[in-house]
């Protein structure tokens, strides 16, 4: 009898241990106390310099909010959005996120995100917001995110870089043959150690600005792919006659280097990315930005309006939260308060917020930015259509089909077949 | 079998009779008197002693069917369903398996580089662990040194530390670029060289050879050393002695390390995943079948898919060993087997 009462003990502990889950998340509630302690998950993407602002942000925060403990976590663009996913499958996603226009669609369709409207104008001001900004974060009539800052896609070249190897600068919107003779003079002066830059037909990016000069988005409002498989090839056709004139960066060597990009790790003097990656590149360079310029994208039809701002990123609230409020609080800082623009700049592209742009003291690079994106004005076009559900997964095939190319391991007819094959895929959800 | 005959000359079932007896004995209370309805109250006791099995068995019970059994026969199910996660699984037959074979490139070339790495990787491992194993059972001092020596690089070689260590040695410029410059051999980078990249990983895996070495060592010992002593008194010289005495006799040792080895090496992913970040680069060298199930799955959600390859993996490395077993026959000596 004595061995059967063991045994039912260790059923017991065992069905304890199971059922160490569980628990429902609260709802909005009206006596909530922001000194109440209360710990918030706090999830971003990017590299250590943006770590240190957002632990700057957060010391800044807890002057306000001293009970409110946030525990930051951050991981690179690809590797942050798998964690996400896996999260978002278990329905744990952090209270607080850093969240990307490319998966607004999908967890707003799933309703993952909190519906922000109760939070709106109590916990999270919008004064500092235009109606089209605000408009940004709203899917299907809800609003799940509000932007962080605004970017546009933009060329960097790396001025210090260039004047050391004794090359000529890069005048901006140069037509793309342009570009290729110049990142050609460049890799001859930089005589194997230093390229003019990266192939930019790896980018889906540049595909698309390429696309929009000719009137046409990747895809239209129903999500349908708006390119030829022949517009593709004849794209991808133009990126092996550049790397074939060895004026770009061998693909062998930025392989090495990543998670940085050619640019990042001092090996090119052009990259074209969007306008707030600077700072990062500052960081990864492990120099300051002043040696960084900002110039227009190649032009693929004069007159054309190819270029467009889009919310760099935005803040969303996950709806398993159990700390809506407090989480609302700590978006608002992020969004709002000048402390936090002081603490950021532009780090996280030209701020949405005109309360959070009163706060960014516009450093060299930021006045850069600011400068670039006035500049392009004549370019700015409509914005795309909020991109489709499992557009991350189309870039990201992209990306690595153009790497493929650059290896030589697979021909253009193949990766334009893989591309299409796979975003067929993708879309038929 | 042996029959002994008793003294009765009946074969002996009467000795299994006394033991169960004994057994019932102790399990009732010494000194109790017996009583009439004993024979139920024994089957009461046998039924308290199976719920008292099954109770301590119910850990793992439930481990076992709530982590193991479930969760293979829902991926078994999603094989064959498309599923995001997101929004609930949809039936599509044999669709995934379709698409595999006949619609998916970049999983034909993750088998082929998969099954290179396993078929290079593991004879090569085998053959290392074995020559050190041979090496250290000849020698008399510090052979328990050498073996921990040896043995460490399997204990630490999948951690993500190495995989970094790994990545940092055979970059451009990296120690082994640099030393084999030294030599006037200039390969350059090998972590972003489609042809270099595999031979780094299947270098990393023989560097752990230690797990196999050590069996290959226990299994040495036991080789009897009359039988080198009858082979060098027949001429026999020390590569016949390896062939025709070693080999034979450690024959079951290679097979189990084999098929250990074989399997473990379909599992390769920490490695590949850091080495590449996460990306299975250069163009696809990396992309292991396990890395590229985790990609399907975790980056592009496709779950239902990922399923589908899992369990084609699991089907594919089980008539891996089921050829072997098979073959087994013909190759694998067992001492005990020819009386």
């Amino acid at each position: 009898m004595k061995r059967f009462k063991i045994a039912i003990a260790a059923v017991a502990s065992a069905a304890l241990l199971l059922a160490g889950c569980g628990g429902e998340p609260a709802g909005p509630s009206s006596d909530f106390d922001p000194n109440a302690p209360v710990t918030l998950d706090l999830a971003f993407w990017g590299n250590d310099t943006r770590a240190g602002f957002y632990k700057n942000a957060i010391a800044k925060f807890n002057e306000k909010y001293p009970k409110i403990t946030v525990n930051s976590t951050f991981l690179p663009f690809p590797e942050f959005w798998e964690k996400r996913q896996i999260e978002a499958a278990g329905r744990d996603l952090p209270d607080v996120m850093q969240f990307d226009y490319a998966y607004l669609r999908q967890y707003s369709q799933n309703k993952l995100l909190l519906d922000l409207k109760p939070y709106l104008g109590k916990y999270i001001k919008t004064d500092g917001f235009t109606e089209s900004t605000l408009g940004i974060g709203v899917v299907n009539g809800v609003t799940t995110a509000l932007p962080i800052g605004t970017n546009a896609w933009a060329m960097f070249t790396n001025t210090a870089l260039l004047t050391k190897s004794g090359a000529g600068a890069y005048t901006g919107a140069t037509s793309w043959d342009e570009y290729a003779t110049w990142m050609g003079s460049v890799s001859k002066a930089g005589g194997g150690s230093v390229w003019g830059g990266t192939d930019p037909t790896g980018r889906i990016q540049n595909f698309e600005i390429s696309l929009r000069a000719n009137g046409k988005n990747l895809f239209d409002d129903a999500g349908a792919a708006q390119f030829t498989k022949a517009e593709l090839a004849e794209f991808w056709g133009k990126g092996a006659q550049v790397r074939g004139t060895g004026a770009t960066i061998p693909t062998k060597r930025l392989l090495e280097v990543a998670p940085k990009s050619g640019f990042g790790a001092g090996l090119t003097t052009s990259e074209l990315t969007w306008d707030n990656f600077g700072a990062g590149y500052a960081g990864d360079l492990g120099a300051d930005a002043s040696g960084l310029a900002l110039s227009a994208p190649p032009v693929t039809k004069a007159g054309a309006k190819d270029l467009y701002l889009k919310p760099s990123m935005l803040h969303a609230i996950a709806a398993n939260s159990e700390h809506p409020e407090a989480s609302a609080l700590l978006v608002d800082f992020l969004l709002n308060s000048q402390e936090a623009g002081a603490v950021f700049g532009t780090n996280r592209g030209l701020p949405a917020s005109s309360t959070h742009l009163a706060g960014v003291k516009l450093d060299p690079l930021s006045q850069k930015i600011l400068d670039y994106e006035t500049s392009i004005k004549d370019r700015l076009g409509a914005a795309p259509p909020v991109p489709v559900v499992g557009y991350g997964s189309i870039e990201e095939k992209f990306r690595q089909l153009g790497e493929e190319l650059g290896l030589g391991t697979v021909t253009v007819e193949q990766a334009v077949d893989q591309f299409f094959s796979e975003m067929d895929t993708i879309l038929k959800k | 079998m042996v029959t002994v005959p008793t003294p009765t000359g009946t074969p002996t079932a009467r000795g299994s009779g006394r033991t169960a007896e004994r057994r019932t004995a102790a399990a009732s209370p010494a000194g109790e008197p017996r009583r009439p309805g004993r024979a139920s109250g024994g089957a009461a006791a046998a039924r308290r002693e199976t719920i008292a099995g099954y109770g301590f068995l119910a850990p793992w019970l439930v481990g076992f069917f709530g982590l193991t059994v479930g969760p293979m026969a829902v991926s078994l199910y999603l094989a064959f369903t498309r599923y995001d996660i997101f929004t609930p699984p949809e039936w599509v037959g044999f669709g995934n398996f379709v698409r595999m074979f006949t619609d998916d490139p970049v999983f034909l070339r993750s088998a082929q580089v998969t099954l290179e790495y396993v078929l290079i990787g593991t004879p090569v491992k085998l053959a290392a662990a074995l020559a050190i194993a041979l090496l250290l059972n000849s020698i008399t001092r510090g052979s328990g040194f050498f073996r921990s020596a040896f043995y460490t690089p399997s204990l630490i070689g999948a951690s993500v530390s190495v995989a970094i260590v790994w990545r940092a040695m055979f970059a451009g410029d990296g120690a082994v670029d640099s030393s084999l410059q030294i030599l006037g051999i200039d390969l350059g980078g090998w972590v972003g060289d489609v042809d270099l990249a595999i031979p780094m990983m299947i270098i990393l895996v023989v560097w752990q050879f230690g797990a196999p070495m050590v069996i290959f060592l226990a299994g040495l010992k036991q080789v009897p050393t009359e039988l080198y002593e009858a082979a060098q008194v027949d001429g026999a010289g020390p590569v016949h002695r390896f062939w025709k005495v070693t080999v034979p006799m450690l024959s079951p040792v290679i097979f189990f390390n084999l098929l250990l080895e074989t399997i473990h090496a379909f599992q390769v992913f920490g490695s590949a995943f850091i080495i590449s970040n996460g990306s299975g680069a250069p163009g696809g060298r990396l992309n292991f079948i396990t890395l590229y199930m985790y990609k399907r799955g975790f980056a592009d959600m496709q779950m239902g898919y990922a399923a589908a390859i899992a369990w084609v993996v699991l089907v594919v490395v089980a008539i891996i060993a089921a050829i072997m077993f098979r073959t087994a026959r013909s190759w694998v000596y067992y001492a005990g087997d020819n009386r």
